[in-house]
């Protein structure tokens, strides 16, 4: 029991990862930029919801500001950052570097602003209730769920369906030729980037409500979404999904053989065995080497 | 003062060694680590144990965490014979977090969270080295030899191999270069010299726990390598100065709460970074690198 206990709270952790993994894989699938910020986006959204539920506004109004201010993060960082770097040199290390920077900066101010504790919003949603004897299910969980399938449906119908979805994809193949057709590039990237980090809130919310967040969680999630789509085969958003929902699980699987604290651990040596073993990931292209 | 000028002179001897031998691995082998941090603990934990167990001898301590942190690096080469550019990266950063939590568990040799404490005051084939100034003498030697070594090795056959390497892989490779060897003794060589830093770092603070060598560590060891210019000699030393003295200069800077001042420094660093990737990516005293 206690193993199907832990595979539901993987399962839980896991969508809520596949959703953010999913948000970084669209944004470097179709830019080729290597968003390393994207767990501020997370935290930006996570603490701004935690803000505006302690200012007493109501849930739905907060969550909104915690994708506004995810979306404005997205577009900033696309904007300000990546783009002038990008216009002289073409260095991906540079972009690390940089992105870096701005996720150290977005941890000391939210540190600043809310102190190291976790803090976390109180909520019903985690009282759990038992389906069968020993095993319990919160409300969260089903949630988590629901968000997960109604997003990734929607976001595969927007890119096999719309027009802007196919010139998304079509920027990740050949930016030239959708320059030639007349669409801007510039444009689809602001777009993915936008999209891309609107992916992180069900997480930070969720989050926000179950677990509780801590200034630190901009850099694990950052890792956790590049594991994932390392995992999961890189720019890949179905391979991403999986690697996010493989990496929840085993974190949550690794606490019935080991300590809690080897539980982050796990999932970087299921990327490092990747790395070494299989590098493409699980539905990833051959490596152009 | 002194005391205080004393040890941070120490330390900047030691960081600008462990830069300098990021250097190594990032300006002049092209292999982006971001787990540097964790050969300075595999250094600095081997050199605490020789020192607690064996004798604190600055010279058995400093090569014997060389020594360790160079056959682990086996760890790091084996991924950087298999990927590049930010798989590589990604590598390095699983490397980190797999690391860190090794050094919070294995209790018996790192003391787990609160550390080896007690190290004794170092020697130095017999000589005691108590006095801070004849510390910081064995630290600048230890500077200038690793510094003078990666200088000979780097203008030599093997550092123009590595650079032939950094710049294009497959051009090295047509010309007959082992690519798999050139790398694996990059990654060794950087990493033993981290090791010997590590020793030194242990015996300077007579105290060592996994706080040193986290993810935090290795960037902020990325950032003095950037900030000062990627392969150069001087990069390395400049960016260590540069962000050592920035936190102890805004200690006196007034109208800053002394509980937030760390988090402050951190925004400024983390600010630092990014305007300069963003206005002069070689770095303050560097060239252009890995244009691709």
């Amino acid at each position: 029991m206690l193993l199907a206990q832990l595979l539901i709270s993987g399962i839980q952790t896991g969508v809520l990862y596949a959703l953010t993994a999913a948000g970084f894989a669209l944004i470097f699938g179709a830019t080729r930029i290597f968003h390393f910020a994207h767990g501020a986006a997370y935290a930006l959204a996570g603490y701004g919801f935690v803000f505006a539920v302690r200012a007493g506004w109501s849930w739905p109004l907060a969550a909104l500001l915690a994708t506004v201010l995810a979306v404005g993060f997205g577009l900033f960082m696309d904007a300000f950052v990546y783009r002038p770097i990008q216009r002289h040199t073409g260095s991906f290390f540079t972009v690390f570097v940089a992105a870096f920077g701005v996720v150290i900066v977005v941890q000391s101010g939210i540190e600043i602003g809310f102190g190291r504790a976790f803090v976390a919003v109180t909520s019903p949603l985690t009282h759990a209730s038992a389906v069968l004897p020993g095993l319990y299910l919160a409300r969260a969980f089903w949630i988590a769920l629901a968000v997960a399938v109604v997003m990734f449906g929607a976001l595969g119908l927007f890119l096999a369906r719309t027009r802007t979805g196919i010139a998304l994809r079509a920027l990740a193949e050949n930016p030239d030729l959708l320059r030639a057709y007349g669409l801007s590039a510039r444009r689809l990237s602001a777009l993915a980037f936008a999209l891309g980090s609107a992916l992180a809130v069900p997480g930070a919310v969720l989050g926000a409500a179950t677990t509780g967040l801590s200034p630190s969680v901009a850099s694990h999630v950052m890792l956790v979404s590049l594991a994932a789509s390392v995992v999961g085969g890189i720019g890949s958003l179905r391979g991403a999904a999986v690697g996010g929902l493989v990496l929840g699980v085993a974190e949550s699987l690794v606490v019935s053989v080991l300590d809690t604290q080897w539980s982050e651990a796990a999932g970087f040596v299921v990327l490092f065995a990747f790395i070494l073993f299989r590098p493409r990931g699980i539905f990833g292209a051959a490596l152009a080497r | 003062m002194t005391a205080y000028l004393l040890n941070l002179a120490q330390l900047a001897a030691i960081f600008g060694l462990l830069a300098a031998s990021l250097n190594v691995l990032v300006g002049y082998g092209g292999i982006f680590s971001v787990a540097h941090a964790v050969f300075f603990g595999f250094g600095a934990y081997a050199g605490a144990q020789i020192a607690l167990n064996v004798t604190p001898d600055v010279l058995l301590v400093s090569i014997g965490g060389g020594l360790v942190a160079g056959v682990l690096s086996l760890a790091l080469a084996l991924p950087a014979l298999r990927v590049r550019g930010e798989y590589f990266v990604v590598a390095s950063l699983g490397l980190q977090m797999v690391a860190t939590t090794i050094f919070i568990e294995a209790e018996p040799v790192t003391g787990g969270l609160g550390g080896l404490v007690g190290i004794p005051p170092p020697q130095l084939l017999g000589f005691s080295l108590a006095s801070p100034w004849a510390f910081l003498a064995v630290c600048l030697a230890a500077l200038l030899g690793g510094l003078a070594t990666m200088r000979v090795l780097m203008r030599g056959s093997f550092g123009r191999s590595l650079m032939a390497l950094r710049d294009s892989e497959s051009a090295a490779e047509a010309f007959g270069k082992n690519v798999a060897l050139l790398k694996t003794l990059a990654v060794a060589l950087g990493c033993t010299i981290a090791g010997v830093a590590g020793g030194l770092f242990a015996l300077q603070m007579a105290f060592v726990n996994v706080e040193s060598f986290t993810l935090d560590q290795s960037v902020l060891v990325l950032a003095m390598v950037i900030v000062g210019g990627t392969g150069t000699l001087a990069g390395p030393l400049v960016g260590t100065l540069l962000l050592l003295l920035l936190p102890a200069a805004l200690t006196f800077l007034p109208g800053i709460p002394p509980t937030e001042i760390g988090a402050v420094q951190q925004a400024i660093y983390g600010l630092a970074m990014a305007l300069l990737m963003i206005f002069r990516p070689a770095g303050l005293a560097g060239r252009a690198l890995g244009k691709r």
